[in-house]
């Protein structure tokens, strides 16, 4: 191949050199250029290895279809393997390097894989590696983990960079009457037709200007057209996208798009998104993605310097690249003609090669006069040259098939077996294509049973007039689906050719070893696909699969037919006998970046944050993630880490009072004349006869009897109800609230709503709560031991005429209350409560010291309430009413869940009291630390009331039954075995004297 | 009284942002219209017609907006939220008696972000799986979605479109839409 820029033609801007690397090597190109053109017109040919054999690999296409120049592009955090060169547009500082070859593509050590290719056939892995004498007698697949390394080591094509993405990626969702997805003549003709009809149409096109086949023609009237279509097409008020693929379609008119923001600009401004992921939701959409030229099977036709013929068109008109000197055409249909033509106009001495016999007057009147040497029931044979194309065998059609008949020197063999329409995003909806036997090739069926429209190529329509009325004919179908007036125009049947093509799908002579690529991208020959038949992988799913034939990136768009054709001769059947493989998203590669949009680092997950976040942070608070809240971990004083200060808040809010945001807390509003009713059927315990002004504790459960969650609701009036939650469980019961409303007891006059953000929450906590209270409310008198009596609940103004309600119940075992007030008022609230409680030695506590006296109290939470619980093992069936119905009340009676030796909730102590142990630890009798053992430890921390570390957790049979003996606390990963003893969880004050003080 | 605090407080800086226009116009233009006074009025299955004129006549409307609509009264603006759920936004709830319904002030549940600018509609839909189209939601428009998952209400107001966002969210989902939005240029109010 010895490619030349022409003087002047094609679609370049010669006014704008841009300087890019190729390995190293500085280059010119032109705006305008692909990557891919740009190297052409360098003299590059070997640009990629390939994957098994490392054989050397050049441009093929010039669209996504592209198995040969497949590359690097970036460097450093952008370093992006495996793009398509021909996909990838030319801009100024470009750096792209060959992959999958050392110490470069032009000289590669890996080749010597080439020799053995005859042993990396199909299935060579597993046949050689796993589970097959001799390698793996006796050896169990101790062997295969060992070679498991070695060959991922090998597999895979480029190396993609292991820093953090430095760009950014956006999600859109759009909408739409009418999605065209292509911009070809067809596409063009359909969006037009359409938007001329007053509908909201989106055309999307994966090249960076619209035109589609337009763009490849060497005539002005073409080019004239397509301007006057896209001015219509503006003028009509289509929206219009280039560099956007749509990569799949799915339910209901939903279309996944890839929209290329950034990946063609040298210096993007870091506010755009590199790529953006759009899922449009159209009424109808017209596909009128054309259609892929096939190649044909011949020896090494997986050379530098071998390409479809459209490629080589699109390289001479598009580009004004002359992509070689002395060039064989081969083909089985009129398409390869013009081509021919017109490269043997530019300045190359042209052979045609048609495999036909018969060649239509015209197509011969078409080469004769541009000096091109046509050869009938010709085909390409076998490649000569190592790194590119020196000669071309070729061969003859006779009788008994084919026979070689001689060679030609060339630089460049071009070669077209036929045309495969675009038929992926119909795929992509499980419509299978059918074969249509006159176009050798795989059509939509006439009827679909969605709004989709198959037009132009896509359809099977070859020429430029005809895909015009193929649009036409699509959009008028899509106006009338959505109630508009449009004269039905009769869509082209499949063709356009003079004469029919003749199928070739090979081109091999007996007695000679070929080496023929099927699917170049994953070096799969024809003897794989043969090999693949003798060994029982018929079905072409098991093909696929064997051989890794259409596999990756390719997703069938070359071989996939020669596969099929290949596999369909062997049994001795007919192609659409064989059947066809299912495409599927995406159509082309998806950036995983993409993918995730936004949804990274900081805003991985939304971060919730108190209305007393600015405050705490502002009063020393370390925070820590619970679920999706941020949340004071520990307020750390001078010269404390997290240890001392929680210890110092437990012990101070033990002694006096200490303050804690428990905002977090689910809370919802439970309103309606059954509201009380309702809260009776969910809550164990009895809810029936709560007087206004009180709350109460409760636990629900599944229906399946096991505990959901626990809290506190209060009864605020005779039909307001003011229910608090786990903070870990709060969606979830309001989901579940909702879901009995709306579905089992639609009878029930009750709305429940969340109020978890309208209010913020403070604990006030210790024996001097009350008096930290008394000096925040207006009327301090409400807070009197009668006026306001353990469980109480009031409604009351805080200084400063703040609303603020407050329960007096207990987390902590200390007395205590909860006072909420609007969200707003959070900070003034802190202000008040923390005004009060600092001159009384108070502090400000977080969720360590939460949770520790909690433990010590055998306060229950998330940790506990595992999904796995009931509540006779969270030690609480007592509060299970046997004199009513709730939710979960028959399902928790059944044998299993009733069984005496269950986990149940239990303190645990060290036996050594200098020792400590961890959350997690699986609890084992003495001299029985093994499998599942009878326990396992929740939650664990140092109690500063008792000196030494305790834990909760669960011991078949609770502990009664392990009073007085030695039990080992296992940690085999971290800390080992411990001794430990098993306690009553009410480890503090069981008496709860201190709560009701 | 004490001032109310927005969740966004503290971290909400007003300004230009972004790639802006040549005449360093901006596309999308936020703000946090504060101190909301949001009721919510619900009804029973049977009462909806008599909560709905409860409503109407405390907004000052003609009458309830039916599904997905907001009317604007002389005093006040009423969402239909849900089937049997009204927003009266700007003024206090009508007293509704148990047996009809019930009413509660959800004024600080949640953050009013208003977008307006010539991109909103695309800077909403970097957010948003809504047809937001001007034949498919008009002003008087009501959505309940999701942004990143948490639920919000879009309300399209004469006045731009209004974003109600739950509270303890919105000052992440804040800093989410501030940064989706400098690719249009951006003004902070």
């Amino acid at each position: 191949m010895s490619a030349k820029r022409l003087p002047q033609g094609g679609r370049i801007d010669r006014d704008q050199r841009i300087r890019f690397t190729w390995d190293g090597s500085s280059m010119t190109g032109y705006a305008g250029d692909t990557l891919a053109s740009a190297l052409m017109a360098n003299g590059e040919t070997v640009l990629g290895r390939s994957f098994k054999y490392h054989r050397p690999r050049g441009i093929m296409s010039a669209g996504v279809e592209e198995s040969g120049a497949i590359v690097t592009v970036g460097q450093g955090r952008r370093r992006d393997p495996n793009v398509k060169a021909t996909m990838q547009e030319l801009y100024p500082g470009l750096a792209a390097s060959g992959q999958n070859a050392w110490p470069s593509v032009r000289f590669d050590l890996g080749a010597v894989n080439g020799l053995f290719g005859r042993f990396f056939s199909a299935g060579f892995y597993y046949k050689t590696f796993m589970g097959l004498p001799p390698m793996e007698w006796g050896k169990g697949t101790g062997l295969w983990m060992q070679y498991e390394k070695i060959i991922r080591r090998a597999a895979g094509m480029g190396v993609a960079s292991r820093e953090a993405d430095p760009d950014v990626y956006d999600h859109v969702h759009g909408y739409c009457d009418v999605l065209v997805v292509g911009s070809g003549p067809a596409g063009l003709s359909a969006a037009l037709t359409a938007a001329k009809a007053g509908l909201d149409v989106l055309l999307v096109e994966q090249d960076c200007e619209l035109g589609g086949d337009y763009l490849n023609q060497a005539d002005e009237a073409s080019g004239k057209k397509r301007k006057d279509l896209i001015a219509k097409l503006e003028k009509a008020g289509a929206r219009m996208m280039t560099r956007t693929t749509a990569f799949g379609l799915y339910d209901y008119g939903t279309a996944g798009l890839l929209e290329r923001v950034t990946d063609h600009i040298a210096s993007p401004d870091k506010h755009l998104p590199r790529h953006r992921f759009w899922t449009v939701r159209a009424k109808q959409t017209i596909v009128a993605t054309g259609a892929l030229e096939r190649q044909v099977a011949f020896g090494n036709n997986d050379r530098p310097g071998v390409m479809n013929v459209a490629a080589g068109r699109s390289y001479l008109n598009r580009y004004g690249i002359l992509p070689g000197q002395d060039i064989v055409v081969a083909t089985n249909n009129d398409s390869a003609y013009a081509t021919a033509a017109e490269l043997a106009s530019a300045g190359a001495t042209v052979s045609l090669l048609d495999a036909r016999a018969t060649i239509p007057e015209s197509m011969m009147s078409l080469v004769g006069n541009s000096g091109v040497n046509l050869h009938t029931r010709s085909a390409p044979l076998n490649v000569r040259g190592s790194h590119g194309v020196n000669g071309l065998d070729f061969a003859v059609a006779g009788q008994g098939g084919w026979s070689a008949q001689g060679s030609e020197s060339c630089d460049l063999v071009l070669v077209s077996g036929g045309w495969s329409p675009v038929v992926h995003l119909l795929s992509h909806r499980g419509i299978r294509p059918v074969w249509n036997v006159e176009q050798a090739c795989f059509v939509g069926p006439d009827e679909v049973n969605e709004p989709i429209y198959m037009a132009g190529s896509a359809a099977a329509v070859w020429n430029i007039e005809d895909c015009l009325t193929s649009g036409e004919s699509a959009a008028t179908k899509a106006i009338k689906a959505l109630g508009g007036k449009a004269r039905q125009k009769k869509a082209p049947a499949p063709g356009g050719w003079e004469s029919p093509i003749e199928p070739l799908y090979e081109v091999t002579v007996s007695g000679r070893q070929l080496k023929s690529f099927v699917d170049p991208q994953h070096d799969v020959t024809t003897e794989d696909v043969r090999l693949a038949h003798r060994e029982g992988f018929v079905s072409v799913e098991h093909l696929k699969r064997y051989t890794t034939l259409g596999m990756a990136t390719d997703g069938g768009k070359v071989g996939n037919i020669i596969g099929l054709a290949l596999m369909a001769d062997a049994q001795g059947k007919e192609i659409p006998e064989v059947g066809t493989t299912t495409f599927r998203p995406p159509y082309t590669p998806v950036s995983i970046g993409a993918l995730k949009g936004r949804n990274v680092d900081g805003h991985f997950r939304p971060l919730r944050r108190t209305p007393m976040h600015v405050w705490n942070l502002d009063h020393g608070a370390t925070m820590t993630m619970a679920g999706l809240w941020h949340r004071p971990w520990y307020f750390a004083r001078k010269g404390e880490g997290i240890s001392e200060a929680y210890v110092r808040e437990t012990e101070t809010t033990r002694r006096t009072v200490g303050l804690c945001d428990v905002t977090s807390l689910g809370k919802i509003a439970i309103q309606g004349p059954d509201a009380t009713e309702f809260l009776n059927r969910i809550y164990t315990n009895p809810f029936a006869k709560l007087p206004i002004g009180k709350a109460r504790y409760g636990i629900m459960l599944r229906d399946d009897g096991i505990v959901m969650d626990d809290g506190t609701t209060w009864r605020l009036s005779e039909t307001d109800y003011f229910m608090t939650t786990t903070t870990a469980h709060a969606g979830k019961v309001m989901v579940f609230l909702e879901e009995l409303l709306q579905t089992r007891w639609q009878d029930l006059r009750v709305h429940v709503t969340s109020v978890s953000e309208q209010w913020a929450g403070s604990a006030v906590a210790g024996p001097k709560s009350r008096e930290v209270l008394e000096a925040c409310v207006e009327d301090p008198s409400v807070m009197s031991n009668d006026a306001f009596p353990f469980m109480g609940v009031i409604e009351t103004t805080l200084k400063g005429g703040i609303p603020c309600r407050i329960a007096r119940i207990s987390f902590s075992g200390e007395m205590a209350f909860e006072a909420y007030v609007p969200s707003d008022y959070a900070s003034a609230l802190m202000d008040l409560l923390w005004a009060a409680a600092e001159p009384l030695d108070g502090c400000l506590y977080g969720l360590e010291a939460l949770g520790a006296m909690r433990i010590e109290k055998g306060h229950v939470t998330g940790a506990e309430l595992d999904g796995r619980v009931t509540i006779d093992d969270a030690g609480l069936g007592k509060m299970a009413s046997p004199a009513k119905s709730f939710i979960g009340s028959a399902m928790r009676n059944r044998p299993e869940l009733m069984r005496e030796d269950r986990p149940r909730l239990v303190g645990i102590k060290p036996k050594d009291a200098s020792q400590t142990f961890n959350a997690g630890s699986i609890l084992c009798a003495e001299g029985k630390v093994s499998g599942l053992g009878e326990g396992w430890i929740t939650a664990v921390t140092h109690s500063p009331a008792m000196g030494h570390w305790i834990g909760l957790g669960f011991i078949s049979s609770g502990y009664e039954a392990w009073e007085g003996k030695t039990v080992i606390a296992a940690d085999p990963v971290r800390k080992g075995n411990i001794e430990v003893e098993i306690i009553s969880p009410h480890m503090y004050d069981p008496d709860g004297e201190r709560m009701y003080g | 009284m004490v001032d109310r605090i927005s969740a966004l407080a503290g971290f909400y800086r007003t300004g230009k942002f972004g790639i802006l226009g040549e005449d360093q116009s901006a596309g999308v233009i936020l703000e946090d219209v504060r101190d909301l006074v949001l009721h919510q009025i619900a009804a029973w299955p049977e009462s909806v017609d008599a909560v709905g004129k409860l409503a109407a006549k405390a907004a000052g409307s003609k009458a309830a907006p039916g599904p997905c609509k907001a009317e604007v009264g002389s005093s006040a603006s009423l969402l239909r939220i849900e089937p049997l759920k009204w927003w009266v936004v700007g003024a206090e709830a009508p007293d509704v008696d148990a047996e009809q319904g019930a009413t509660l002030d959800i004024s600080h549940s949640r953050t009013r972000i208003r977008v307006t600018g010539s991109q909103a509609v695309s800077f909403l839909n970097r957010h948003l799986p809504l047809d937001l189209r001007e034949d498919s939601f008009p002003v008087g428009s009501v959505a309940s979605s999701a942004i990143h998952h948490v639920g919000v209400t879009l309300w399209r107001s004469e006045l731009g479109y209004e974003l109600f966002i739950p509270r303890g969210f919105a000052l992440s989902l804040w800093e989410g839409m501030v940064e989706t939005a400098t690719q249009f240029g951006l003004e902070v109010v």
